[in-house]
This record gives structure tokens, sequence and C-alpha cells, in this order.
């Protein structure tokens, strides 16, 4: 059972750090990563680890705490009944959001939300910068030796301004 | 010399330019070809006996498939590494290394030609270019709308071009951040001294998606200059690309 939650809030505490999310879950989940057992799987916090909240970058107890929508109350693990949500992480796709949901006192849930529309991010300025922005021209292409593009299957090859140059020279 | 050859599932164009006997010409293009097949045989994933095929099936060991096997599979674990796990022949749930298959192989077959005493050609895989030689090579950038217009044209003498988009075969590029096809980008050219790693650029700055501009500027240090067009029609290019009217 423990064992179980430890599994968890490693796999929890695993995507967090990928998405470099800022947890702010409460840290009444402190508890029971450290009583996690010395054996637990290679991905649950070791004793010796920050709180996996702290791995996160957790905030302060109580600090940002945004989550909590049960409010029931501590179990003897530790963890508060309730579904917490991290603030949401942005990176260039949008928003990851964590959310783990807490029953009983054990982890029931966890789950990680990612942007669904596609690239609105804006593109990094400081490489805008450093790059020449244009606008696409489109030229004939009947004076290249050669033509590069996104590679072609046999049948698209026939249609190709390549296909064309090979006919001309051959 | 001109040849088309139909081998790797696309069409590959060999140009053979050095003023040399037809017969020794005609040799070093079967030669060239020859090489192809053999890659396509040992690599490709639709073909059931292929060695990549045989691994992935668990009937072929690392240790017992063809060096040549072994290097691929090497380079795409040091690729990933190298690009934070952008560059990833796992995407798809199963070892796939046709992203590195392509332009390595057509830049083994360029160095053949060479060691052979042919310098001045070029092969285009699919799109691919490998050229080399004393003289000039107009290379156009295939418009991402318009099949039949270019986008730009470039000059190489002794290089790659490599381009990686989303119009021929759709998003066959995954984003492993999302584990959704890349769709930022319509293409991504890279343009280098070497094909293997143009082709890898072109990839990787593909399925980076709005990350990509960065990392593009980044490659004209390593001597890599590219041209990226969004999917929204936006241009982008490194102030080095050899471009000409």
């Amino acid at each position: 059972m423990r064992r179980s939650t430890a599994a968890v809030l490693g796999t929890l505490t695993g995507v967090a750090m990928i998405a470099g999310v800022r947890m702010t879950v409460p840290t009444q989940i402190v508890p029971v990563a450290e009583d996690a057992p010395a054996d637990a799987p290679a991905d649950a916090p070791a004793d010796d680890d920050a709180a996996p909240a702290d791995q996160g970058g957790a905030a302060p107890a109580g600090d940002e705490d945004e989550g909590g929508d049960g409010g029931g109350a501590a179990s003897d693990t530790g963890l508060t009944d309730g579904t917490f949500k991290g603030t949401g992480a942005k990176n260039a796709y949008g928003t990851i959001q964590v959310t783990i949901t807490v029953k009983g006192g054990k982890i029931t849930a966890a789950d990680a939300t990612y942007p669904t529309a596609g690239n609105s991010a804006t593109i990094n300025p400081a490489a805008i910068k450093k790059l020449n922005a244009s606008a696409l021209k489109a030229e004939n292409g009947d004076d290249v030796d050669a033509v590069s593009g996104a590679t072609f299957t046999t049948g698209s090859y026939r249609e190709s301004l390549q296909s064309a140059l090979d006919k001309a020279k051959v | 010399m001109r040849h088309v050859e139909q081998v790797m599932g696309t069409a590959v164009s060999i140009e053979l330019a050095d003023d040399r006997p037809d017969e020794e010409l005609r040799a070093l293009v079967a030669d060239v070809c020859g090489w192809l097949h053999e890659v396509d045989a040992r690599f490709s994933t639709y073909k059931e006996d292929s060695e990549v095929s045989r691994l992935r099936r668990g009937e072929l060991t690392y240790a017992d498939s063809h060096p040549d096997l072994q290097h691929v599979l090497g380079a795409c674990a040091d690729l990933w590494r190298a690009t934070d796990g952008y560059f990833d022949a796992y995407a798809g749930g199963t070892i796939d290394p046709s992203g590195y298959v392509k332009g390595w192989s057509v830049e083994v077959a360029s160095a053949r030609l060479a060691a052979a005493g042919c310098h001045t050609h070029y092969i285009g895989a699919g799109g691919d270019i490998r050229a080399r030689g004393d003289r000039v090579w107009r290379v156009g950038v295939r418009h991402p709308w318009q099949a039949d217009k270019v986008a730009w044209k470039l000059a190489v003498t002794d290089g790659a071009v490599a381009t990686s988009g989303t119009y021929e075969r759709g998003g066959h590029v995954i984003n492993p951040r999302t584990g959704r096809p890349a769709t930022f980008l319509r293409s991504v050219t890279v343009v280098g001294p070497d094909l293997t790693l143009a082709d890898v650029h072109a990839t990787t700055a593909l399925a980076m998606e709005s990350e990509a501009l960065s990392y593009l500027e980044k490659l004209t240090a390593e001597g890599y200059e590219s041209a990226a067009v969004t999917e929204d029609g936006q241009a982008f290019t490194t102030p080095d690309l050899p471009v000409v009217a």
C-alpha cells in the first residue's frame, strides 16, 4: 500500500520534473515520501532526497495553494483528501498542469494536462533577432540543378519539380 | 550522366559530372545503386526480412547485427542524447532508424564516389541532397505549399542540403515532448558540410516546433545554415544561408 503510494509519488515527481511544474501540492505529502521503504522502486524518492514536492520546486506549506477542493481531514498518512492542482508550468507548447487526487489519505489519481490548442506559443524573441524573417517567395525552379524538399514517395516524385528536372537532363 | 533509381521508398537522382568514359560512369552509378539497395534491404521497416525488422521481432541481437546497423543504432543513441531527446528513433514506440539512414547512406555513397575519383557529382534522395565538385550546384528549396515552385535557391559546391517537412507525408515527425505530430513548422531546410547531420538537424528542428529557431541559430556555429517556414507562412533564415538569385 505504502509502497504503491511511493511509486505514484515517484511517477508524479517524474512528471513534475519533466514538465518543470512548480508544484503547489500541500507539503503534507512529505511524510509519506520520507516513510517510503528503503527498497522502494528506483523512481520513488529516496529517504535522504528532498521531498518530492521540493524537487518540483514546491512552495512552502499553504503558499499559493490553489488546490484542495475536497478539504477533507488529514489522514494518518498526512495527506488531506481532495483534488490538488499545480499552478501549471508554461513552456513553448502551452501550459502543463499536474493534478493529484487524494482519497482516504492515499493518492488515487495523478494526471497532467497538456495544451491541446497546438502551437499558439510565441517564438523565442531572442532567436528571431538573430534570424532573418521574411515573406515567403515563390520562384520558378527551372534554373536549378536539384530540389531539396520533404521526402517524397515514389508516387509523389512523378509530380515533383525534381522529376521534371531529371526528365529534362537525362 | 544522370540516373534515377527507385529505392528506399523514394526516388534517388544521381548526376555524375566528371569528364570520364560513359562505361566508367555507368559502373559508378551501379555501385551507388547497389549500396543504396543494400542499405534498404538491411534497414527497411517495410521489409519483413530486413535486419531492422528482425531486430524488432527479437530474432536478431545487437551483437549479431551487421556493423552498419550497429553503427546506426549507436549514432541514433548519441543523437538522442545530444538533442535532449528530440531526435528519437523510438518515437513511434519501436526502433525506426529511418530518420538517420537516408542521409547517412547518401553521405556514404557520395564519399564512395569521391574515393573512386568521381569528384563532381550530386545525389538527391527524396529531397535530401549531397553535392560535390569544382562547380557550383544550384539547389532549389521546394516551396512548402506550391510543389512546382522554389522558395530559395542555394549555391552549394561541396556540401549537403536536407529538408524535413510536413507537406509530403503529413505529420510523420513526432514531438517527443507532446507525443503528437509536430505541426508548428511546415518545413525546415538545413545546409552544411555533411548530409547525415544536415538531415538529422532538419528532422530534429521539425520535432522541436517553436523551440526550433533557437536550435537552428545555435547550429550556425557548427557550420549549418538553415531556412524554416512556419505553418502560418512565416519564413526565417540564418544570416549566412547561401542564397543566390
